[in-house]
């Protein structure tokens, strides 16, 4: 039988306690081309839902890109840290473990990281902070919302006949919101101060982190689901951020015949179509790596060229 | 902690060895069987916290992906049970190598607890007890319960597979899950079963009376989670009373 990938199981990180299972290329690539890094969604071990992330690995292997999916300390595999640092940072550590092995292991020409709803949240807040991550393939991210993204989302609503039974009979899910903002709002009380200056940190947080990656010249490739709820619209990411420039470094894919987890295989493979074909377009070659306490600060920001939104 | 893979170049399967954490005497070894699609991804949390009970109480444990499953090799459409079946013989030879001689308990989720009774039956030379661990006892029941009974409402891939929750199940599964019955799960030549049930079904009924016939046959009803289905409300909680009844039972 004639295999057209290699796979093998790891143990990385400082302690060598994170469950991973690499896939390469049968013959090494002349022009070494990124490595893709696949991390968890939610609590999910690192096949994916429906497998998808063996699928894909198998699938990138062959277009000769090295993959790397590994479950986090305390998911899937993988034993919980013994230290004491909370979920988000212990991610992002096992992250950096990660990067740093298949940079002082493999030798890894720039990294890829990918993820789906939580695992690209952890992939863009990684890549913000370290400049070998060259690109991003990001499924359902967080995004703010924005006021078309309320517009459209009341107006899909109001089409629905079953939102109006819904109305009529008190049932309305958007009425409830609707009514506990103006009692929140009515109330004026701390509670309410708290909720909104937390939703604006979370923003500007976000901001500063999509910032951080342009001026890091981070590539990305964003796929929404027609599941994303709190995303309605092609263009709410780049409206969602309007002090961060783009530039040409964003492709943003709507699939909205499928759902959160793409759990169709048809929908699955025009994704991995498009994982694919966006991989090749990257525009930038992939470069050697730089330390990875490089500081972004010090890097210019390019001019704004303009975005790509497809579909 | 041992990743790595075992079986054929055609039929790599991935393996995940954990060794003992205690010293027992004679050795011990447990192989687990997880369930299918679905099933088998919301279940690998619980499945993983039984191993780590296990290994503290002196087990040497194994689990393992079936072929076309998993990190294993192979589609999604290459499964059937009687290659499953093949596999978790593999993965029983394969703990025997790792450990030496030791006692094997076999222990099966769902539809891996048919594979693990098949598979039991046959090797009760070496398998020592048996967990199953809501059998799936009627495959017809099996379908309905997944939603499989009903083809035309299930979206059909391009091979014209029905697709649940993601997973292609073939033709080929379909008749092979379509023939498990009770009497599949209950052999004269096993050694000591424990079934354990936390989902009561009408196939019980049936179940219970053939396992009664044997002294070495003891059936448990017990309210917990069901970890091979995920809700909202549910994600994430574990069995914990079902976990440490198998780890109770055997030890």
């Amino acid at each position: 039988m004639i295999h057209k990938f290699i796979e093998r199981p790891v143990l990385l990180g400082a302690h060598r306690s994170l469950v991973g299972i690499e896939t390469s290329p049968v013959a090494p690539e002349r022009q070494p081309k990124p490595a893709l890094v696949i991390l968890n969604t939610g609590i999910m071990h690192r096949i994916g839902h429906h497998r998808m992330f063996v699928s894909i690995s198998r699938r990138l292997a062959q277009e000769g890109h090295a993959t790397l999916r590994f479950d986090f300390s305390g998911i899937g595999d993988s034993p919980p840290r013994t230290d004491a640092m909370s979920p988000n940072d212990s991610a992002l550590a096992d992250i950096k473990e990660v990067v740093d092995w298949l940079n002082r292991e493999r030798g890894a020409k720039g990294i890829i990281l990918v993820g789906l709803c939580s695992g690209a949240d952890h992939a863009m807040a990684y890549a913000s902070t370290d400049r070998r991550v060259l690109g991003l393939i990001l499924m359902d991210p967080t995004v703010p919302t924005t006021t078309r993204y309320y517009v459209h989302y009341v107006a899909r609503r109001l089409v629905k006949l079953n939102n109006w039974i819904s109305v009529l009979t008190g049932r309305s899910r958007l009425l409830r919101i609707m009514a506990e903002q103006v009692w929140w709002l009515v109330r004026s009380s701390t509670r309410t101060h708290q909720r909104v200056s937390s939703d604006l940190q979370h923003r500007a947080w976000l901001e500063k982190v999509h910032a951080d990656c342009m001026r890091l010249s981070t590539q990305m490739l964003v796929v929404f689901s027609g599941d994303s709820v709190r995303q309605t619209y092609r263009e709410q990411l780049i409206e969602a951020f309007p002090n961060v420039s783009f530039h040409n470094r964003l492709r943003v894919e709507h699939f909205k015949q499928s759902d959160h987890t793409f759990s169709l295989t048809n929908d699955r493979a025009k994704l991995f179509e498009v994982i694919v074909g966006w991989l090749k377009s990257m525009n930038k070659a992939p470069e050697p790596f730089v330390s990875s306490d490089s500081v972004r600060s010090e890097l210019p920001a390019p001019a704004q060229t303009g975005v790509s939104v497809l579909r | 902690m041992n990743p790595f893979y075992f079986g054929s170049t055609a039929r790599r399967l991935f393996g995940l060895y954990e060794p003992a954490s205690t010293v027992e005497t004679p050795l011990r070894g447990a192989v687990l069987c997880y369930p299918w699609g679905h099933e088998y991804l919301c279940a690998h949390r619980a499945m993983r916290q039984l191993t780590t009970r296990l290994t503290s109480a002196g087990f040497h444990t194994l689990r393992f992906d079936y072929f076309g499953s998993g990190d294993s090799g192979g589609d999604m459409t290459d499964t059937d049970l009687t290659g499953w079946e093949c596999d978790a013989a593999l993965a029983v030879d394969e703990i025997q190598e790792i450990v030496g001689h030791a006692k094997i308990t076999l222990i099966g989720l769902r539809l891996g607890a048919v594979i693990a009774a098949r598979l039991a039956a046959q090797r009760n030379d070496i398998i020592d007890k048996l967990v199953l661990w809501d059998p799936v006892i009627s495959g017809k029941e099996y379908l309905q319960q997944i939603g499989a009974a009903d083809r035309d409402s299930m979206p059909i891939d391009a091979d014209g597979n029905m697709e649940l929750y993601g997973f292609p199940l073939t033709e080929i599964m379909i008749r092979d899950i379509s023939s498990i019955q009770p009497e599949c799960l209950i052999s004269d030549s096993m050694r000591r079963v424990l079934t354990l049930v936390t989902e009561r079904l009408p196939s019980h009924e049936r179940f219970a009376q053939l396992g009664s016939r044997s002294e070495l046959h003891s059936i448990e009803f017990m309210s917990d989670v069901r970890p091979w289905i995920e809700d909202t409300t549910n994600t994430g909680h574990l069995p914990i009373g079902a976990l440490q009844r198998i780890v109770d039972w055997l030890t």
